[in-house]
């Protein structure tokens, strides 16, 4: 864990001790190193804490009432004498929002293993909170998911055991089928999409792959050593040395793109367009956006990239005898 | 062990929420004072501004500390934490529940909301099998703030009426007044569905395009009968689940980059030239067409003619500039 967090606050030192001396209390023995994980707490912290505990407790504060906390050698944690903190407090009703929201967003993913058992978390926690915590329960929904990619599990599975792959894979950018040797590292879903970040071996380089667009997994019985390369929440496009900017000018029509895509220098005319910059690796795929967006978008540069949309724009033509 | 005016805040604050459990009655300032020495002394103001403070810091923890007559006659007003608001209710979850709520708390926001509410919820947990759970975010989340669609949840919730600006997709921007329905999670964006009180619609706000915080305005009111958030909420136009298909023929390399594209997409049969005929559902053909030009050359839409006719025609402004 990284030091890099301020102290905490007496309001949050006392929010988490009224959270973690009930788990203490339900699990004996739970080492201080353990209870730090679970509740990102430094362990320093956790034990100071701890110490504070064993001063207090009930009147009239005799010897007899106050909680008793011990450290074994091992550290591992014993408390006893403190059963009005032996059940947690409640949550508050931004806490349980907050929880129900999360769980709507990876229910809205297809290919979650733990969906069933979340669903049926949440309608627990909705029953067991009511409508005063969790306001009406109708009120959260997400739209139906469809079918997660076929090879998501033999994804994940190889990201899990550290497994070099070999993928059959259809970039977008290229609309072209290769087979590619990747090290996958993170696999996560955004958008309801599922994507793999991997280093890619066949261009000694870290890239992000969409598994929707896996048509092959194969084993290549070689493990590999992480790399720590970063998953979810990581912006979907590594930017390059050897990027073209592609300056667009986009009509309200095609605003979206600018949100879309990791654009930048993004300037708003007065007519309700904006221009931006798209970077990309290979500008095929941009010409073939610009097609897509017709007259609600102009390609500003660089010139090649008009010639290129006209080209593909009259090739596509010849498949229809024109 | 309370003993006097300069202990830890955090010693005084698990002793006043210990003592405010477990009291049979409401217990007045003056009655706290006399059991825990830490408001005591003979500096009264400071002692009360300190228990002020406290109080904000109980408050701000979601504890539930309550004014009640101290008796029959309400004479007295004194504070006291009730049991029933304070502890968090039996859930018996099975250990794969509590997993999936830990993992579903895993997040790459800042907002940790999610994850101060389940780990209230892992006391009755086993913690080895949670230990293996931390394995990193699985889902992005979406575009927005978690603060902001906790409030526009809040909102709907409580049925309230919000105000807050808000710039469209097609970049117009301007001041909404709404009242709060539901919130709606669909392809990557949470959504808040209300009764825009100008427009005398139901409407549906992309969070991510709010300009400014959301506002309470008051009392809202209440959807109408049968109401549900999602239908408001348009799906892209190839995603209906239309009765009409477009039969278009892909180039074999580029059949997975359709199929990732459209959901509902069915392979029909395979042409001589090797290129597979799909069959796409199709609400809007003006989308549709504009979509298959992202392919390029490595499509042909087929059918209907006035799709395919559509596609030339838009080729055919580009061929020509």
């Amino acid at each position: 864990m990284p030091e890099r967090r301020r102290s905490p606050t007496t309001a949050e030192r006392l929010g988490r001790m009224l959270v973690i001396v009930p788990y203490l209390i339900q699990h004996p023995g739970t080492s201080v190193a353990a209870a730090s994980t679970l509740f990102d707490v430094p362990a320093d912290q956790l034990r100071r804490d701890l110490d504070l505990l064993f001063l207090s407790g009930l009147p009239p504060y005799g010897p007899g009432d106050l909680i008793d906390v011990d450290v074994d050698e091992d550290g591992n944690v014993w408390i006893s004498m403190a059963d009005h903190f032996a059940r947690p407090l409640r949550l508050t009703r931004p806490e349980a929002l907050a929880v129900s929201l999360r769980a709507t967003e990876l229910l809205a993913t297809p290919g979650i293993p733990e969906a069933p058992a979340l669903a049926s978390a949440l309608a627990k926690l909705r029953d067991a909170l009511g409508p005063d915590t969790l306001g009406d329960p109708t009120g959260i929904e997400a739209a139906a998911a469809g079918s997660p990619p076929p090879h998501l599990p033999a994804l994940r599975a190889a990201a899990a055991d550290h497994r070099r792959v070999r993928i059959s894979y259809t970039a977008a950018s290229t609309g072209e089928a290769s087979e590619r040797d990747i090290e996958p590292e993170a696999v996560f879903a955004s958008a309801g999409r599922w994507y793999v970040v991997a280093w890619d071996r066949s261009v000694d380089g870290e890239r992000v792959f969409r598994a929707d667009r896996v048509s092959r997994v194969e084993e290549t019985g070689v493990g590999f050593s992480p790399r720590g390369l970063e998953g979810a929440g990581r912006p979907l496009y590594t930017p390059g040395d050897h990027d073209v900017a592609v300056r667009l000018l986009l009509r309200p029509g095609a605003r979206w793109v600018a949100e879309y895509y990791a654009t930048t220098d993004v300037v708003a005319r007065e007519d309700g367009s904006v221009e931006a910059t798209l970077p990309a690796r290979q500008t095929a795929w941009v010409a073939r956006l610009v097609l897509r967006l017709g007259s609600d978008a102009e390609v500003l540069g660089p010139e090649e990239l008009r010639a290129q949309t006209r080209a593909i724009a009259a090739s596509a033509l010849a498949r229809y005898g024109r | 062990m309370p003993r006097d005016d300069d202990m830890e805040p955090l010693e005084r604050l698990l002793n006043l929420v210990g003592l405010l459990l477990e009291t049979e009655r409401p217990m007045t300032f003056e009655e706290i004072r006399r059991i825990l020495p830490a408001y005591g002394g003979d500096n009264l103001d400071s002692a009360k501004r300190k228990f002020e403070r406290d109080k904000d810091v109980l408050r701000e923890y979601g504890v539930p500390l309550e004014m009640r007559g101290t008796d029959v006659w309400d004479v007295e007003q004194g504070y006291t934490i009730p049991k029933e608001r304070y502890y968090l209710p039996e859930i018996a979850f099975t250990p794969e529940e509590v997993t999936a709520l830990f993992v579903a708390a895993q997040s790459t926001s800042e907002e940790t909301a999610a994850a101060q509410g389940v780990r209230k919820l892992l006391y009755g947990a086993d913690g080895g099998i949670l230990a293996g759970a931390e394995t990193g975010p699985l889902v992005a989340g979406s575009d927005t703030r978690g603060a902001r669609v906790i409030a526009a949840a809040d909102a709907a919730g409580a049925r309230r009426r919000i105000r807050f600006g808000y710039r469209t997709s097609q970049g117009v921007s301007s001041e909404r007044d709404v009242d709060a329905y539901g919130v709606v999670f669909r392809g990557g964006h949470w959504y808040l569905v209300g009764r825009d009180r100008e427009r005398e619609a139901i409407r549906a706000f992309r969070l991510s395009r709010c300009t400014t915080e959301l506002r309470d305005a008051g009392k809202g009111t209440t959807p109408p009968e049968g109401f549900s958030a999602i239908d408001h909420v348009e799906a892209g136009p190839w995603q209906d689940v239309a009765e009409d298909r477009a039969i278009v023929a892909v180039a074999p390399g580029t059949v997975v980059l359709v199929e990732s594209t459209f959901p509902g997409v069915e392979r029909r049969s395979e042409r001589d030239d090797g290129w597979i005929v799909v069959a796409i559902p199709a609400a809007d053909e003006q989308a549709l067409a504009s979509m298959l030009l992202q392919f390029g050359a490595d499509v042909e839409a087929l059918e209907p003619p006035s799709l395919r006719g559509e596609v030339i025609r838009r080729l055919e402004a580009f061929a020509d500039a």
